[in-house]
């Protein structure tokens, strides 16, 4: 059958002509009112359970700056509580509580130094490759986020056809 | 809306062959519409838009049920013969002639909607759609030969659905040409 004989032909012909004959089928009355009535729904929802495209562009950008700044945030703060604390260990009322760290920090240095170890012999690409990977990842949460909050929360119609 | 209702809900009807179905996706397309309201109000494309939306919204619906269709597509051979062709052409050419016009868009109706869904999807985006068949199989992730064969049978199949002694069930329409032959009398 690769090669068209003219009885296959005459039968394209004919089932064309016999389709494409035929009228529209005719919309359900139901079909009008359903759209107005999700739309009339979707349009009472207030802004926050929408999809973050809907939100205003007041709330809408300060939220993708955040999440995009979120992350050297908590890396800066990170390193500027680290050196707080070495200049607070010198203080005499935090010396005793830091001297028992100081301790226990002996303790965790030789875990530590074996964890140093482990880290100066990952290749560099591979430490970039974790940063971009990290920075991937909070993207994809991000974006998790967002898909989520719009599937659950913003299509409460969508949510209930698919649990039923 | 009014002016695209019926075309929209034609595409996935056809699609589908379930009137429930096609309409929770023509509700999905013009949600989808309104969406993109201000770029479609002034465009003299949104019939196209709106028809390209619903055919590829009734695919992806269509495509959760992929498997099951792929396997019975997998099932029957191709082994269309010359006469069962020239049979299945005089269904469309003299019976359906004979036919009123409104009894004529009844059973047409009815036919596509009880083809296999492997048969009256091909069959649909080929006819009504004018999808090239490297199209079709493209988007249903099947082989060309398969859309081919599937096409070809949906139209055997149609044809002996739409017979008048027999509106036989799809899994009768490789009967034998004889057979199809004595419901054209």
């Amino acid at each position: 059958m690769s090669s068209r004989d003219p009885s296959e032909e005459k039968l394209e012909r004919l089932v064309s002509q016999v389709l494409r004959d035929q009228p529209l089928r005719r919309a359900p009355a139901s079909l009008e009112m359903r759209v107005l009535g999700e739309l009339a729904a979707r349009a009472r929802l207030p802004w926050w359970r929408r999809g973050i495209a809907a939100w205003p562009a007041a709330v809408r950008i300060p939220v993708i700056v955040g999440c995009a700044v979120c992350v050297p945030l908590v890396w800066i703060l990170s390193l500027w509580l680290a050196g707080h604390l070495v200049s607070l260990a010198t203080h005499p009322g935090i010396a005793g509580p830091i001297a028992t760290l100081w301790d226990t920090g002996h303790a965790v240095a030789s875990l530590g130094s074996l964890t140093a170890h482990i880290l100066q012999s990952i290749p560099r690409e591979w430490l970039v490759g974790g940063i971009i990977a990290t920075t991937a990842l909070y993207a994809a949460l991000f974006a998790l986020v967002a898909a989520g909050f719009w599937l659950l929360c913003s299509r409460p119609e969508h949510s209930k056809a698919h649990l039923t | 809306m009014r002016a695209y209702q019926d075309m929209v809900f034609s595409t996935a009807v056809r699609l589908t062959a379930n009137p429930a179905q096609a309409e929770d996706i023509s509700q999905d397309v013009f949600l989808r519409a309104y969406q993109h309201f201000e770029q479609l109000r002034s465009s003299p494309k949104v019939g196209g838009w709106l028809k390209t939306v619903a055919t590829n919204l009734t695919l992806n619906h269509l495509t959760r049920h992929r498997k099951r269709w792929r396997l019975f597509s997998e099932v029957f051979s191709d082994d269309s013969r010359e006469e069962e062709l020239e049979s299945a052409a005089a269904v469309f050419d003299n019976v359906l002639a004979e036919l009123e016009t409104e009894e004529r868009r009844a059973r047409v109706e009815q036919a596509l909607e009880r083809l296999p869904d492997h048969q009256r999807v091909p069959l649909v985006l080929y006819h009504y759609e004018e999808m090239p068949y490297q199209d079709i199989a493209d988007r249903l992730g099947i082989s060309l030969a398969k859309v081919k064969t599937d096409i070809l049978r949906g139209r055997v199949a149609m044809a002996s659905l739409l017979a008048p002694s027999g509106v036989g069930a799809p899994s009768e329409r490789r009967r034998s040409p004889s057979a199809l032959r004595g419901t054209q009398s």
